[in-house]
C-alpha cells in the first residue's frame, strides 16, 4: 500500500513538473513547442479531414434541425438585402474608383496597392474561451504573423500563428485583440420634416405623403461667406485719386477689395475623425473602442458612425479598412471620453472565404542590407 | 521488431489512437454542434472516463496524454489542458474509489462532477497564464451543458477506455 502511494505521488509530481515545464516553454515562445505543434498539425490534418467527411451528414442533420427557422428568415432578409444592395453597389463602385484615383493621384496608400492572399476558413477553435479560426493558406502564400484578415464585409482579425499550409487567425472578438481605429463622426445636421398640405384640413380618405429634407447647417467666421460655395463678386469703388496696384494677386492686397472669386472648401461638411483603441471582449459581446477624446470639436458620437482602421507606422493594419459601426455609446463623466460598442460589419459566425492582406507596417519590415 | 510490436501493444499507444479519434470528432462535429452556444468537450469526457475505468493513478497519466493531444490544436499554452485533464481524471478515479457498489448511474454522476470541475478549473488556469475575458457568466452554462452531456455518454466511453487501457495478457 505504501509502495502504491509512493508511486502515485511520484506520478503526480512528474505530471505536474512536466506541465509546468511545457507551459513555461510555450509562454517563452520556444521553437521546440512550435515545431511540435506544426508536426502534430501535419499528422492530424488527414485524420481530421476524414472525420469531417464522415460526420458531414450528422452535422447537416443537426444544422437542419436547429437552424431551419433561422435559415428561412435569413434567406428572406438576404433577398431584400440583395435587392437593396444591387442599386447601391453600382454607385459604390464608382465612388470607390474615384476615391482610389484621388488617393493614387495624391500619392496616398490604398488597399488596392497591397497584395493579398485569398484563403478559406477550414476550422475554428474548439474551445469556449478563445476566438480563432484556421485558414488553409500559410507561409507558402507569404502570410506572416500580424497580417490583417478581411472578408467581403470588412476586417475579421489578424494572423497569430503561421505554418506552411495553414494559419491561425485571431478574431476581432477575442479578448486578446487590440487595434488602433478611427471613428468617423458625421457633422451636425438639422432635419426639417415637411408635410405637404394644410395640417388643419382633415379627411378620412386623404393619403399623406411625408418628405424629409436635410438641409446642412454651416457656420463660418467670415461674414457673408458660405462654405462650399463660390462667392459672388463684390466690387467697391476706389477713392478718387487712388490707383489700384498692379498685379491683382489676391483679395488680401492692401488697398484692394475682393475682385476675384473665392471658393471656400466645405470644411464643415467633412466628417470628423477621432482615434481610439478597439478591444475584443469575447464572442457574446461586441468589441469596444476606448481612449476616444472628449473634445467639443468632435461633438457627440452618434450610433451608426462608421469605425475604420487608423493605420500608422506601428499599426498592424493599413488605414481605412471597414470594421463596423458604433452600436452603443457609453458616456463617462469628466474629461473621460466615451466607450463605444462596435457592431462588426463582418459576421464572424459564418466565415468562409477570407483575404489576408500581405501588409506589414514600416516598423515590422525587414531592412534591406 | 519486438520493440515495435511492444509499442503497438502498449495501452498508452491505444489511448493515443483513441484520443486522436476523439480529437478529430472534437474539432469537427462537436465544434459545429453547439447546444446553447456551448462547445461540447468530448476530450474532457475521455479524460474523466479514463479515471473511472482505471483508477486515479493510471487515469491521471491517461488524462495528461489526452489533454496534451488537445493542447496541440488549441492556441492556449501547451501543457495547460494536460494538467487540468490529468486533475479531472485523477479526481474521477479518486472519487469513484469511495463508491461501495458502483452502478452505471454512479459512474455517470462521477463523470459529470469531474467534468464540471474541469470546466471551472480550465478558464481559471487560462486566466492564470495570462488570458483575459475568459472568466464570464457563460462558464455556468458551459458547465451545465458539458457535465450533462458527459454524464449521458460516460458509460460507453468508459467501456472504450477500459479496452484501450487494459494491461496485456500474461504470456504462458
Amino acid at each position: 500500500m505504501a509502495g502504491s502511494t509512493f508511486t502515485r505521488r511520484r506520478a503526480i509530481l512528474l505530471l505536474t513538473l512536466t506541465s509546468v515545464l511545457l507551459i513555461t516553454l510555450d509562454l517563452r515562445g520556444s521553437s521546440v513547442v512550435n515545431g511540435a505543434r506544426s508536426v502534430f498539425g501535419t499528422i492530424f490534418r488527414p485524420i481530421e479531414s476524414a472525420t469531417r467527411v464522415v460526420t458531414r451528414p450528422v452535422q447537416n442533420a443537426w444544422n437542419g434541425i436547429t437552424h431551419y427557422n433561422d435559415v428561412v428568415d435569413e434567406n428572406r432578409r438576404l433577398r431584400d438585402l440583395v435587392a437593396y444592395g444591387q442599386g447601391a453597389n453600382i454607385a459604390a463602385i464608382a465612388t470607390v474608383r474615384e476615391a482610389q484615383e484621388l488617393l493614387a493621384l495624391n500619392g496616398l496608400p490604398t488597399l488596392a496597392g497591397i497584395s493579398s492572399c485569398t484563403a478559406q476558413v477550414v476550422g475554428q477553435s474548439p474551445s469556449n474561451f478563445s476566438q480563432t479560426v484556421e485558414i488553409n493558406r500559410g507561409s507558402e502564400c507569404g502570410i506572416k504573423v500580424g497580417m490583417p484578415v478581411l472578408n467581403a464585409a470588412g476586417m475579421i482579425g489578424k494572423v497569430t500563428n503561421v505554418y506552411n499550409k495553414r494559419a491561425v487567425v485571431m478574431l476581432l472578438t477575442d479578448p486578446g485583440y487590440s487595434l488602433s481605429v478611427k471613428v468617423v463622426n458625421t457633422p451636425p445636421t438639422t432635419t426639417t420634416t415637411t408635410v405637404p398640405g394644410s395640417p388643419s384640413t382633415s379627411s378620412t380618405t386623404t393619403t399623406t405623403t411625408t418628405t424629409t429634407t436635410v438641409p446642412r447647417t454651416t457656420t463660418t467666421t467670415i461674414k457673408g461667406f458660405t462654405p462650399g460655395s463660390t462667392l459672388p463678386v463684390t466690387t467697391s469703388s476706389l477713392a478718387p485719386g487712388v490707383t489700384a496696384p498692379t498685379g491683382t494677386a489676391g483679395p488680401n492686397q492692401p488697398g484692394q477689395n475682393t475682385n476675384t472669386q473665392i471658393t471656400v472648401p466645405a470644411g464643415a461638411d467633412l466628417p470628423l475623425r477621432e482615434t481610439g483603441a478597439l478591444e475584443g471582449r469575447g464572442l457574446s459581446k461586441n468589441p469596444v473602442v476606448r481612449f476616444i477624446e472628449n473634445t467639443p470639436r468632435f461633438g457627440a458620437i452618434v450610433v451608426g458612425s462608421p469605425v475604420i482602421s487608423a493605420g500608422g507606422a506601428t499599426s498592424l493594419a493599413p488605414p481605412d479598412i471597414v470594421i463596423g459601426t458604433v452600436s452603443k455609446v457609453v458616456k463617462r463623466t469628466g474629461t473621460l471620453g466615451p466607450i463605444l460598442e462596435v457592431k462588426l460589419s463582418a459576421n464572424l459566425n459564418s466565415l468562409n472565404f477570407v483575404r489576408v492582406l500581405l501588409y506589414q507596417p514600416i516598423t515590422e519590415r525587414p531592412t534591406e542590407p | 521488431m519486438d520493440a515495435i510490436i511492444g509499442i503497438a501493444e502498449n495501452k498508452y499507444t491505444r489511448l493515443v489512437l483513441v484520443g486522436l479519434l476523439f480529437l478529430s470528432l472534437q474539432t469537427t462535429i462537436f465544434n459545429e454542434m453547439r447546444p446553447f452556444n456551448v462547445c461540447l468537450q468530448v476530450m474532457l469526457l475521455l479524460a474523466a472516463s479514463c479515471g473511472l475505468a482505471k483508477g486515479s493513478s493510471t487515469g491521471a497519466v491517461a488524462g495528461f496524454i489526452v489533454g496534451l493531444l488537445y493542447d496541440f490544436v488549441l492556441t492556449t499554452p501547451l501543457g495547460l489542458c494536460a494538467a487540468v485533464f490529468a486533475l479531472v481524471a485523477y479526481l474521477a478515479g479518486y472519487a469513484h474509489s469511495f463508491v461501495h457498489e458502483s452502478t452505471w448511474w454512479s459512474r455517470s454522476l462521477v463523470a459529470s462532477a469531474a467534468s464540471a470541475v474541469g470546466m471551472v478549473v480550465l478558464p481559471i488556469a487560462f486566466t492564470v497564464t495570462g488570458a483575459e475575458g475568459v472568466l464570464t457568466l457563460q462558464i455556468f452554462t458551459a458547465v451545465a451543458v458539458v457535465s450533462l452531456f458527459n454524464a449521458v455518454f460516460s458509460v460507453p466511453v468508459e467501456i472504450l477506455c477500459r479496452w484501450a487501457l487494459k494491461d496485456p495478457a500474461p504470456v504462458r
